[in-house]
């Protein structure tokens, strides 16, 4: 491995939405990383400021529920505002490992990418997933080609390493969880070199709950309809 | 006059009321929906005409035209308002956005 990444110039953008279970563990194992750290609060029931106010975090709140995407957007404009270097996006429900943050950055400051994108399906991943799911996924993934001309192995994960490049024209529109396409579209608008990393994704009861089924697949699919049609 | 065109021709005139107490609108507003009012109340009146105008279109009975026509207008209607409902919660998204950034808790140390 090459010379470290100086974890100042590392901003986790961390969205969550009545996540008050697993947050402080989650956010914990980041604050031991020594990176610096955004949670943005997408207007959860009760507020996280209860949970979090101990620790050393950049604590943001949507004063109503808007959606992963919406709270992403937040999260990265204000990273960039605190002239981050490198921004990660990371779930807040416990299914992302911090220790593999680093191998995300890894390229990024080897300049052979400008966006990194955690997989679940490469060589070297690690998941203990249902058939049923990936099966979903599978279908994401499909979808997410038919939108964006883009064939990645993983539709949907939420852990990515963004360069300045990267973020520096980032707009994320849609609200929801069609955000993940957007991303995709976005990385190939702007021509960004991009690579997928494998990476463990822990598949908690907690996270299974939260997760995406079939039904939340049919509204992105939607989702991404209207928006092409309403821009 | 039947018990239905007068309930009809009611139902238009109280919308007409209400829309020009409610929205203090353009005149150009104003004209159009008074036209409109005006041939709703002559077709209510004349029913049988729908279908002099349905049979040049190639449609049998006038009331099949005006079912088609409500289907029209009822798309477009829905499309304006998602399209509106749209930009709306884009612009309350933007604010919302500003105001956390603005209260932003920062941790002790910056």
């Amino acid at each position: 491995m090459s010379s470290h990444i100086n974890p100042s110039e590392v901003y986790v953008v961390v969205p969550a939405y009545n996540e008050q279970a697993v947050i402080r563990n989650v956010i914990s194992e980041l604050v031991s990383c020594l990176y610096n750290i955004v949670v943005v609060d997408d207007g959860s029931q009760e507020t996280l400021n209860n949970y979090l106010h101990d620790l050393p975090v950049f604590l943001l709140h949507h004063e109503i529920n808007l959606g992963q995407g919406a709270a992403l957007q937040t999260g990265i404009e204000f990273a960039k505002e605190k002239n981050a270097k490198y921004i990660i996006t990371f779930d807040a429900d416990g299914q992302h490992s911090a220790a593999d943050i680093e191998q995300l950055l890894e390229p990024l400051k080897e300049n052979k990418a400008d966006i990194t994108l955690g997989s679940r399906f490469i060589e070297g991943a690690q998941h203990n997933m249902s058939n049923k799911r990936k099966q979903t996924l599978q279908i994401a993934r499909f979808i997410n080609y038919l939108f964006t001309g883009l064939k990645l192995t993983d539709a949907h994960n939420g852990l990515r390493a963004f360069n300045q490049k990267a973020f520096a024209n980032i707009k994320i529109k849609e609200n929801g969880m069609a955000h993940a396409t957007e991303f995709l579209s976005f990385i190939k608008k702007n021509k960004l070199r991009y690579k997928e990393i494998p990476v463990t994704i822990r598949y908690t009861d907690y996270s299974k709950k939260k997760g995406s089924t079939i039904w939340s697949g049919f509204r992105i699919f939607f989702d991404l309809l209207l928006n092409k049609i309403f821009g | 006059m039947n018990a239905i065109q007068i309930l009809l021709i009611g139902g238009v005139i109280a919308i007409f009321i209400y829309y020009i107490a409610r929205f203090r609108s353009a005149l150009v507003d104003l004209i159009i929906l008074s036209l409109f009012s005006i041939a709703a109340i002559f077709f209510i009146l004349y029913p049988d005409e729908t279908t002099v105008i349905a049979n040049k279109l190639g449609v049998q009975r006038g009331a099949d035209l005006l079912f088609y026509c409500c289907i029209l207008f009822f798309l477009f209607i829905v499309v304006k308002l998602f399209a509106r409902v749209r930009r709306l919660e884009q612009k309350l998204t933007e604010v919302i956005r500003q105001r956390a950034k603005d209260e932003a808790t920062v941790p002790k140390d910056h």
